[in-house]
């Protein structure tokens, strides 16, 4: 019954995640997007998000700081720069990093979505914050 | 006599030597093997990168990106030169830093130098070369993030014409018996020739965005992990080539102990011929 498909997170330092899963759920660059067996092949962009994925041994979450997935003949294939499990996650260095957004001056445009994107991303992780 | 309490002074200084040359070579080896794992895990994001890469410039028919653009006019280079912070490895750092001059001696432009490491900067300091950049804060484990925002300044300068080109010197990691030091040009980027090869190209992707504004992305990343698996591979090296030196260093010690003691037991021995000639002539006259 198990209709599964391969999941692999990996970054350029290492492999996060590998093996079978039933269904993930992606934080793609325009909302979430929800994947499962058998899905034609796909190429996204990701944004900073949380990562779900239904393993056989549970649910499973990840903080992804963006990337990139692809999916192709079952094999889901997620290339980010940084993942971390949300027990790796430092609720400290999180809210440090939150005050510092906000603490940014916006000059101009740029500097308002540098700040938006910083902002969020502190958001997520504290939201995964076990 | 004096000879002889010299010679046991030596070979204690040579014994001291070698025990913590040989511990210096076991702490190489360690730190060699974890090199080496972070240096291969990163190995599947390259190549799925690369594959994808491939992919895209084929969908998206061409390839025009400013990190591709040749800007003659910008009249100034960069180049990251990656030496280690520490010291007793052989020629690891001469050889860098001799790559890194005959570059800068080559090139028709001036070239704006990010020196990463202690030895290097020493080194540059020395000759009196201008250094635009010194980093010495990224220790013998260099982590994507701390990579980063090198490569992001470099690729930002770059694409606003500053800079006409971005090359690293490096020890790359060839096998464990062959480490060389090379110059690799990062950018411009060299555009993707296609290849017609692999199976897997057929399939007829969904694109979110579109192709186009998908490389616009992917080759930033590229370039980042290129720059990246440069430090990496630098850092594997520069444990082999401790390993190696230090090696070398305790089998001289070895052999150095052994003359020693050979001189040291030769100077016992003709001490107490001399002794006994002494005792024998002595015996004699009484007679």
């Amino acid at each position: 019954m198990a209709a599964t498909f391969h999941l692999s997170v990996v970054t350029p330092e290492r492999q996060v995640l590998d093996g079978e899963v039933k269904f993930v759920a992606l934080p793609a660059h325009d909302g979430e997007i929800g994947i499962m067996r058998n899905r034609a092949p796909l190429l996204v962009r990701l944004a900073p998000g949380a990562l779900r994925a239904d393993t056989d041994g549970g649910p499973r979450t990840l903080y992804i700081d963006g990337g990139f997935a692809e999916m192709a003949e079952n094999r889901l294939t997620v290339l980010t720069e940084a993942a971390a499990r949300p027990e790796e996650l430092d609720a400290e260095a999180i809210q440090a990093a939150f005050d510092e957004a906000r603490a940014l001056s916006i000059p101009d445009d740029a500097a308002f979505a540098e700040r938006q994107r910083a902002l969020s991303r502190a958001r997520v992780q504290r939201k995964l914050l076990p | 006599m004096a000879n002889r309490r010299v010679l046991v002074k030596r070979r204690k200084a040579a014994r001291n030597i070698r025990k913590i040359t040989r511990t210096m070579q076991l702490i190489a080896t360690a730190r060699f093997q974890a090199a080496h794992t972070r240096a291969t895990a990163g190995k599947p994001y390259t190549e799925k990168l690369t594959q994808l890469m491939e992919n895209l410039a084929r969908a998206a028919g061409g390839v025009k990106h400013p990190l591709m653009a040749q800007n003659p006019e910008a009249g100034r280079g960069a180049l990251i030169v990656l030496t280690s912070d520490r010291g007793m490895c052989g020629g690891y750092n001469t050889n860098v830093l001799r790559a890194a001059n005959d570059f800068l001696a080559a090139a028709d432009e001036p070239v704006d130098v990010s020196m990463v490491g202690k030895k290097g900067v020493a080194f540059f300091r020395f000759l009196g070369a201008e250094m635009a950049e010194a980093i010495t804060d990224f220790g013998d484990a260099p982590r994507f993030d701390q990579v980063e925002p090198l490569a992001n300044r470099l690729m930002q300068r770059f694409a606003a014409g500053e800079l006409a080109s971005v090359d690293v010197v490096y020890t790359q990691f060839v096998s464990t018996a062959r480490q060389r030091a090379v110059v690799e040009r990062i950018l411009p980027l060299s555009p993707e020739t296609p290849g017609e090869e692999e199976g897997s190209a057929d399939l007829e992707y969904e694109f979110s965005p579109a192709p186009q504004e998908l490389l616009e992305e992917l080759l930033p990343a590229s370039v980042r992990v290129r720059i990246y698996q440069c430090f990496t591979d630098a850092a594997v090296s520069e444990q082999i080539a401790r390993m190696v030196a230090m090696k070398a260093a305790t089998d001289a010690a070895g052999d150095m102990i052994k003359r020693l003691t050979m001189q040291y037991n030769r100077a016992r021995q003709t001490q107490i011929t001399m002794e006994l000639l002494d005792i024998v002539g002595g015996a004699n006259a009484l007679e």
